[in-house]
């Protein structure tokens, strides 16, 4: 019967997607110890509201610290805080995201408890003693089964692979005190300044739609990002052959000498599918390839493929997704 | 209607030696070395070993010569990287650098025990007796990739400086005299202006510069041109494109072929070679010379592969790695007349020390160096480095097995210019078995880039990615990386017409070149340095380092 | 080279026979920041610290011929997963150095781990910032901005500090002649490595399974609906 431990992300008064998942994750672990799942939420005051959303998915007690130092991410505070919530509570688990604010305050935690912790884990298991995580080491190229003998046993899993479920527990709010003065971290964050223009980068982006050759003509990629815009999640990028031309900055080039990108949706619109590009995109969770060959090569590492004119099936596409994405 | 008829020479623009040679006084800050070998083959590495050695034992027996300064410069990120051989390799030049080793000390992977040779006749193989310019008992399997990294090894351990990552972008020259080289800068745009990351290019000056640059050098073509030294024949070259496959069915000997796909007014045959336990070395040899604008040696390759023979032994495989060099050919009669002069001298396949007929050249290139080395020794010591005291060098060889082996052999690839498969290989054959004396004389042979090509129809080419492959499917296998912004490194002739942009297409393994419609589009980063392009098409020079093929196995 | 990793005897390490070692990005990044601050300072020292086997040795000499004035060599048989382990041997190095600055790189390719820097400085007490894509250092104190998911922070610290360098720091410098020739003559110790308790252990290594087969759902504008359900039903990704 142990308990497992979520910290629970937000930016700007809201939860994020990944504190969802956190929770998610923890309740896994906690049924198959017969456990409770306690989150910790930290923010600014009135906060706590958010506090529902994480008993809606599955936390049994939600620790609660309001406070104006948590406005912005104060990682000394938020660690210490943290820290000791697991210490006293005799976990089995601490679960974090490998995301940019938990990459930073996991390790801070399990330094501050002396254990060691597994980041970007993508599968994990309890059985009797052995908390067995999955991680992907060497960029992906390879996937490691780690043994954490420690207790509480720190990982933090990748964003994006434990979908949040809706498991709805009792939630218990309590409110926590900062350790000490969160005014007096050393690390301060000053500012919060939201991504530039609504233009998602490729490496953030879930959904990425590139273009290549087969689009013939650089106002034609017009198609493409008509496309993305359908989406509203996605980025636009290219092939080198588009961007050699000219048609696209070198910085939108997906390949194994431009930019590497492992988004949920991939789509190739007229694309071949040289060994280059392929290297750039091919641990996409889905890929999409839409091109007039059917012998390109890009049909082989494509999970749905349509053959056909780009002209006559994106613009298609575009309006289907549309309509898909309505009310979302 | 009148067959159209394609000179390449009329669309190549000239060696750039304005580029190549400078003749400004080297920068206050240049790096001072006393011998500079340009290129990190086994050549410079075994010039380079020889001579520090000799100095080492100089020094220890109470020399006066002192701590004397060796760098090889070599363009390819790592060593070995940009170096592609068959290779069997005869060990003699081994045991001379390094007589207290055993044959098993070297970087072999095993000795030849059995060989077959075929002829194909389509797809299917018939089986020749071995020619006996083709006997390779008492020589061993190789990858000259790993023999580099081997002799590089050496080469450190004797404190030599090795920097890789440096290529020689021109020879600095006094008169007829060079005194050093300038390496070539990093970091341009693709205008050609310094970009963010841009570091200036560096001088080296040297009492010998070593001039080690392996096939169709640049920097060997420009002093050769500037100082008027010619040869009998003009230089000429084959291409060669070679695959490594890990195999899952055994192959217990090497094996020649000759024939199909080829046509037979084309030079040149297959090789492949077990490199154990579980690899295949496999790869096609095509002379430049060939006569059909769209004759593809890739893809030649690519059509070999489907043949039985081969097949059996990749079927369920994976091609690990793709690379493409070419190799000079001419033999005896087009080496240059010189090959040393004021602090200078030109060693292994820059000199030309290739034998066409047994295919080996990697032994007469160490030899070359070793030769070269003792001379630098004997001139450092004297303090003379000229033309005078350098010519020692030409004596070491004409007295030698390579001016001897090269002498013996000297017509054999030139018949096939004039006979084709079957005359040439009758003219070759009283060769071989006359020992060099009938037909006497010597055979004119014309430059690769001076032989008219016509447009033939060409089957299409689809490869299946799985047994064949695109050329930029096989690029990448080569590791090359080469940052797409790159400037270009290719002169172009102007206004390439289409037949011309075919030709280039075809002629280029690795992809750099393509007709779209009736333009030429020229994509440099592809370029693996083979050299194809400098011997027919648009000239090669030096570009910045870390670009090209990364070769760990060939 | 786009490597294809084979997986060891062992089972719990890659078979790196043939493979040969770098310095990664990250740390070259590292590197770079703390040359160009030293330029920017005209004084100072860099010293570079890494743990591993020999073949460590050329990844310091590198970053010598980039332009480090020291180098430290904490050795080691085999580089453990553990990023906890490392972070003891390095900490107990960096205790008494003075430094006015460290810089790791965001995280080590192979391990893809990503948790000395910030480990470490927990154990040494120092304010830590970690995957920075800008710096700026003046009067002892220094902002930063850290890429987050379709946002920034803005963040400021005091020296002595642990950062932690991600991609759009800088560029790093190739070495130059000069400098690999001026590396070989600077001072480079090597120590045994502290390493603390193991506390995560790779059981078993394997390679991602390969892909599922695709397939291809239709021609022209008349497949696009099944693609919709597909997207919708089956990957779950609309």
């Amino acid at each position: 019967m142990a308990n497992i431990f979520a910290f629970a992300e937000a930016r700007n008064g809201e939860l994020r997607k990944v504190a969802l998942e956190a929770v998610t994750a923890a309740r896994k672990l906690a049924d198959s110890t017969g456990g409770e799942v306690l989150a910790l939420l930290v923010g600014a005051p009135g906060i706590s509201a958010k506090a529902e959303q994480l008993a809606q998915h599955g936390a049994d007690v939600v620790f609660v610290c309001e406070h104006e130092g948590f406005t912005q991410y104060n990682p000394e505070a938020t660690a210490a805080l943290a820290a000791e919530k697991i210490k006293g509570g005799g976990y089995r688990a601490a679960v974090f995201t490998t995301s940019a604010q938990g990459r930073d305050l996991a390790p801070r935690v399990a330094a501050k408890l002396g254990v060691s912790l597994v980041t970007d884990v993508i599968g994990v298991e309890l059985a009797g003693d052995v908390l067995t995580v999955k991680h992907p080491m060497n960029i992906g190229k390879v996937i490691a089964t780690v043994d954490i003998a420690a207790t509480p046993a720190i990982i933090a899993i990748r964003p994006n692979t434990f979908t949040p479920a809706q498991n709805a527990k009792a939630g218990r709010v309590e409110s926590v005190q900062p350790v000490g003065d969160p005014s007096a971290s050393r690390v301060v964050v000053k500012e919060l300044i939201q991504g530039g223009g609504g233009k998602l980068d490729l490496a953030d982006a879930p959904v990425v739609i590139a273009g290549g050759r087969g689009l013939k003509a650089a106002e034609n990629f017009k198609l493409v990002e008509d496309l993305a815009d359908a989406f509203g999640n996605a980025a636009v990028g290219a092939t080198r052959a588009v961007t050699d031309d000219g048609w696209r900055p070198h910085s939108d080039q997906i390949g194994q000498t431009g930019r590497l990108v492992s988004p949920d949706l991939y789509i190739a619109v007229g694309i071949s599918g040289a060994v280059q590009h392929l290297a750039g995109m091919r641990t996409s969770r889905t890929i999409v390839a839409i091109n007039k060959d059917k012998d390109a090569p890009i049909f082989k590492v494509a999970d749905y493929g349509i053959v056909g004119d780009v002209f006559e099936v994106v613009p298609a596409l575009t309006a289907a997704v549309r309509e898909a994405r309505r009310g979302h | 209607m009148r067959q159209l008829r394609i000179i390449p020479e009329e669309f190549q623009p000239a060696l750039p030696t304005e580029r190549l040679i400078v003749r400004d006084p080297l920068d206050a800050e240049a790096v001072p070395m006393d011998v500079v070998f340009v290129g990190g083959g086994p050549a410079g590495l075994a010039g380079a070993i020889e001579l520090a050695k000799l100095v080492k034992h100089d020094n220890e027996s109470g020399g006066t010569l002192g701590e004397i300064q060796i760098a090889v410069l070599e363009k390819a990120p790592g060593l070995g990287e940009h170096s592609l051989s068959g290779a069997i390799v005869n060990p003699i030049a081994f045991r001379e650098l390094f007589p207290e080793m055993k044959d098993s000390d070297f970087p072999f992977r095993a000795p030849v025990t059995k060989e077959r040779v075929y002829f194909m006749m389509g797809d299917r193989a018939q089986r020749i007796p071995t020619p006996p310019t083709m006997q390779n008992h008492g020589y061993y399997i190789a990858s000259i990739a790993e023999i580099v990294r081997w002799l590089g090894e050496k080469a450190e351990a004797a404190g030599i400086n090795v920097f890789t990552g440096f290529p020689v972008a021109s020879i600095a020259m006094e008169g007829s005299k060079i005194i050093g080289v300038r390496t070539a800068p990093t970091g341009l745009a693709r205008d050609g202006s310094p970009g963010s990351n841009y570091s200036p290019p560096t001088d080296i000056s040297a009492r010998v510069t070593v001039l080690s640059e392996g096939t169709r050098g640049a920097l060997t073509q420009a002093y050769l041109e500037s100082e008027k030294i010619g040869s009998e024949n003009p230089q000429i070259y084959a291409l060669g494109v070679k695959e490594i496959w890990e195999t899952k069915q055994p192959l217990d000997s090497i094996i020649h072929t000759l024939g199909w796909p080829l046509p037979n007014d084309a030079f040149g045959g297959s090789f492949m070679y077990p490199l154990t336990p579980n690899l295949v070395a496999l790869g096609i040899v095509v002379g430049l010379d060939y006569r059909q604008t769209t004759l593809d040696v890739h893809e030649l390759l690519q059509r070999l592969k489907t043949a039985p023979l081969i097949r059996q032994y990749l079927d369920n495989g994976e091609m690990v790695e793709w690379g493409a060099k070419t190799i000079p050919e001419g033999g005896y009669y087009a080496l240059p007349k010189r090959r040393f002069g004021d602090g200078v001298i030109i060693v292994g396949d820059a000199a030309g020390y290739v034998e066409v007929a047994s295919l080996k050249g990697i032994h007469y290139a160490m030899q070359s160096g070793i030769f070269a080395a003792r001379t630098i020794f004997e001139a450092l010591k004297k303090n003379d480095t000229s033309e005078q005291a350098l010519s020692a060098y030409g004596s070491l060889v004409d007295a030698s097995y390579i001016a001897d082996d090269l002498r013996k052999r000297r017509n054999m690839r030139l018949a096939f210019q004039h006979g084709g498969l079957y005359g040439g290989g009758i003219k070759a054959t009283l060769m071989t078995l006359t020992g060099g004396k009938f037909p006497g004389g010597k055979i004119d042979s014309h430059a690769d880039a001076s032989v008219a090509r016509e447009p033939a129809d060409a089957p299409r080419f689809v490869p299946d990615g799985k047994l064949t492959f695109s050329k930029l499917d096989a690029n990448f296998k080569s590791g090359n990386a080469t940052r797409d912004d790159i400037p270009s490194h290719l002169i172009v002739g102007q206004d390439i017409p289409p037949e011309v942009a075919t030709l280039y297409q075809h002629m280029c393994p690795a992809g750099v070149y393509e007709r779209d419609g009736d333009r030429l589009v020229v994509s440099p980063a592809n370029c693996v340095d083979c050299k194809a392009t400098d011997v027919i098409g648009p000239r090669w020079t030096p570009r910045e380092g870390e670009s090209g093929p990364r070769y760990r196995l060939m | 080279m786009d490597v294809r990793f084979k997986i060891g005897a062992d089972g719990t390490s890659i078979d790196d026979s043939g493979l040969k070692y770098d310095i990664n990005d990250f740390d070259a990044w590292a590197v770079e920041a703390a040359l160009q601050l030293k330029e920017k300072a005209g004084q100072g020292e860099v010293v570079v610290l890494s743990l591993g086997p020999d073949s460590v040795a050329e990844t310091i000499r590198k970053a010598l011929s980039m332009g480090a004035d020291k180098g430290v060599h904490l050795k080691t048989d085999k580089i453990p997963f553990d990023g906890f382990a490392i972070a003891s041997a390095l900490a107990a190095e960096l205790k008494d150095g003075g430094y006015d600055l460290i810089f790791f790189g965001k995280m080590s390719p192979d391990s893809s781990n990503g948790i000395v820097g910030p480990i470490v400085a927990e154990m040494l007490g120092l304010p830590c910032v970690t995957a920075i894509s800008k710096l700026d250092i003046a009067d002892g104190k220094g902002t930063a901005k850290r890429e987050l998911e379709g946002a920034q922070e803005i963040v400021e610290f005091p020296l002595p500090a642990v950062l932690t360098v991600d991609e759009g720091l800088n560029t790093a410098r190739y070495p130059s002649l000069k400098g690999i020739m001026a590396a070989k003559k600077k001072p480079l110790e090597v120590k045994p490595a502290a390493l603390g308790d193991k506390k995560v252990a790779v059981k078993k290594l394997e390679l991602p399974p390969e892909r599922a087969a695709g397939r291809i759902i239709g021609e022209g504008a008349a497949a696009v609906p099944d693609l919709i359900k597909a997207l919708q039903t089956e990957a779950k990704v609309l």
